[in-house]
């Protein structure tokens, strides 16, 4: 048994590409989740049932169902109907994912900030939205911090699965390079190191954040 | 060391404990003889707690020596399972009563009585049964044999809490202000328990808050402050006319507290 | 909806279902074995072993799932390490879950206050009775809550080894639908049983609950 790196030296410039993709799709990802789970709680809290209970629908759907499921529903399945470019179907397919989940945790932090929060505001002559909108929604942001970050560290290991349905983020591309060189012990050890390298960043990012908005909590 | 009718029950000498850079245990000499009660008083962060906790060893003394009955507690020679088995079998003969009870919440009020005789003595489950029924009949609670401690009021919780340590048959039995975390109706039902064992000539060591309750039933009464022992007498004499300012002090304020 | 066609494709999915269940049943079996080793070796008396537990729980989960199973499918081989798919996907699964489920443990053992600990040493229990007796009994509850939450994952996750062709429920879905053109039938029913199994986990979840926790309603 030998190993040879080489290779994944040779295709270095490819990798970098695969880690560009996976960290602007993370970005993507995480923006279109977090303001989207936002917008999905509010929504799901404040609406008639009419309104609300498909958007509960949908979020418990994406939540007791695997992720590779819903990306292949998405490609192959709407795919018969209209035609969509894989990675805007990955992109969509996991923002969605995760939306349902931050929504999830938002719908919990809103219902955490206390009764006493609103009659306060109420008793200063804020109206009920601007209550919500400028007492309830900003405390329930700060708590939900922590698990926002955990969800986003998650999500990004999830971008790997976007590999499944042929959108060329890094364990796509190294495949490709793999199917070349026959070197895939290397190539995925190389791939998890990244992974866990980025992941080190996050955690760190993540605990940095999370000690800036303590303050305000 | 043979053991005698001399040989003191419990004795400390020169015992100093550190925690980081503060030392809390600044050199503690003390003597227990057999059958004798002895009560430390002193404000909260004297070292009073720790050095009845060092006793057993739930504290590890930095210097010093601990003797149970002849045998030396502390044991700085013995290291990883030898000190263990050790120590295990040191605790089998002091029973501690702690401030916020640890009853064993998924265990029966009976079943907390009689798991350590059972599982450490290999005492049958009928014997066990019988000797348990005996501890909970003696502090009033045999009628709660198979409630569980979360039914319990805090003066009955503490009340189980001794009929477990006394279920080992313990030469000594330590009480870490047993009855502070008690609402102040229920610690009378506590204090009857402690005199009825004083009775029985049980040796104790009592860290306490309670003065008047530690000048009826002790032999000894110790003042401590700051990690030393400030003044010690017989509690006649150290609750009605201490000899040090401090002592004095003390005893004022929390007169005053109390009144 | 072409109900003919649900109820033809049902047995075949039931069918690959029931190898999703196996193999994250498997996956979870030996994870608990390899998360309570872990457990333990974080409380090794060694410092390199301790290290090592830690430095595999870190990298385990710093990683993606779905690296690690391609790492062993298909770069295994290169180490001498042959395994058929559903092997891999148990080995992998069960490795990767062992690593959470020795943080859930660990969380849970902790959650028992030291004074728990403190009186049963006090009365010369020693630290292994001091788990089996006290500890153990009264984190139950707490674990048994945690590794439920890591088994839904498990089932979740179990969806990728589709990927290295075991015939598994989401595997299957997708060869249906590109044999019958019915994406809409194929995938509700595909995940009507994903939330069937994960219902059912959920529910044994909070029975073993119940029975770990009677003593705090009794």
């Amino acid at each position: 048994m030998e190993f040879d790196f080489s290779p994944v030296i040779t295709y270095f410039p490819t990798l970098i590409k695969g880690i560009g993709a996976t960290l602007l799709i993370g970005l993507v990802v995480a923006i279109m989740s977090i303001i989207g789970g936002q917008i999905v709680a509010v929504i799901s809290l404040y609406t008639r049932k009419v309104v609300n209970w498909p958007l509960r629908f949908f979020i418990w759907l994406f939540m007791t169902t695997p992720l590779l499921l819903q990306l292949y529903f998405l490609y192959f399945g709407l795919g018969q109907w209209i035609l969509i470019p894989a990675i805007v179907v990955g992109v969509l397919g996991l923002g969605f994912h995760y939306m349902a989940y931050n929504a999830d945790i938002f719908i919990a932090t809103i219902k955490s900030v206390s009764s006493g929060q609103y009659e306060a505001s109420r008793s200063l002559g804020f109206g009920h939205y601007a209550t919500i909108f400028y007492i309830i929604i900003p405390q329930a942001f700060y708590r939900a911090i922590p698990q926002l970050g955990n969800n986003m560290i998650i999500m990004v290991k999830d971008i790997s699965v976007l590999s499944a349905i042929g959108i060329a983020e890094l364990v796509y591309l190294s495949q490709y390079a793999i199917s070349v060189t026959f070197r895939p012990f290397e190539f995925y050890i190389t791939i998890a190191v990244v992974y866990y390298l980025i992941n080190v960043l996050m955690e760190a990012g993540q605990s940095w954040v999370e000690r800036r908005a303590a303050i305000r909590k | 060391m043979t053991q005698t009718a001399e040989t003191p029950m419990v004795e400390l000498k020169g015992v100093k404990k550190r925690f980081g850079n503060l030392e809390v245990l600044k050199g503690i000499d003390l003597k227990v003889d057999r059958g004798k009660i002895i009560s430390i008083i002193g404000p909260s962060g004297s070292g009073k707690s720790t050095l009845l906790r060092s006793v057993n060893n739930l504290e590890v003394i930095d210097e010093g020596t601990i003797m149970l009955d002849g045998v030396q507690v502390n044991r700085p020679d013995l290291k990883g399972l030898a000190f263990e088995r050790h120590i295990n079998h040191i605790r089998q003969n002091m029973g501690m009563v702690f401030q916020h009870f640890n009853l064993f919440p998924h265990l029966s009020t009976l079943e907390n009585v009689t798991l350590a005789p059972r599982k450490l003595k290999g005492v049958d489950a009928r014997s066990a049964r019988e000797l348990g029924m005996e501890l909970l009949h003696r502090v009033g609670l045999a009628d709660k044999a198979s409630a569980y401690p979360s039914s319990l009021s805090g003066g009955q919780k503490q009340r189980v809490a001794i009929a477990r340590a006394l279920a080992m048959r313990p030469k000594v039995m330590l009480f870490d202000e047993a009855t502070s975390a008690l609402d102040p109706e229920l610690v009378e039902e506590v204090n009857q328990v402690m005199k009825s064992l004083a009775e029985e000539h049980m040796t104790m060591l009592i860290v306490t808050h309670e003065m008047a309750f530690a000048r009826d039933v002790s032999d000894w009464a110790m003042f401590m402050d700051g990690g030393v022992v400030v003044e010690e007498n017989t509690p006649e004499r150290l609750f009605t006319n201490p000899d040090q300012e401090r002592t004095c002090h003390f005893l004022r304020k929390h007169l005053a507290s109390q009144a | 909806m072409d109900i003919n066609l649900m109820i033809e494709i049902a047995p075949l999915l039931v069918k690959a279902a029931w190898v999703t269940v196996d193999i994250s049943a498997r996956a979870l079996f030996f994870g608990f074995f390899i998360a309570s080793a872990l457990v333990a070796l974080r409380t090794s008396r060694f410092l390199p072993v301790r290290w090592s537990a830690r430095a595999y729980i870190s990298v385990v989960r710093g990683t993606p799932y779905f690296v690690q199973l391609l790492l062993v499918f298909y770069g295994g081989p290169a180490i001498g390490l042959r395994l058929d798919p559903f092997t891999c996907g148990v080995v992998v699964g069960a490795f990767n879950i062992g690593a959470y489920m020795s943080e859930a443990m660990r969380g849970a053992i902790e959650s028992v206050e030291s004074g728990q600990s403190e009186a049963s040493r006090s009365l010369g229990f020693g630290r292994f009775a001091t788990l089996q007796y006290i500890v153990l009994p009264q984190a139950a509850g707490l674990m048994i809550r945690s590794v439920g939450v890591l088994a839904i994952i498990l089932v979740k996750n179990s969806s990728l080894v589709s990927i290295i062709s075991v015939v598994e429920l989401t595997y299957q879905a997708q060869r249906l639908t590109g044999s019958t053109y019915k994406p809409l039938e194929v995938f509700s029913l595909s995940a009507l049983m994903y939330i069937v199994i994960i219902y059912a986990v959920m529910g044994i979840v909070e029975l073993l609950y119940r029975r770990a926790t009677r003593y705090t309603y009794l």
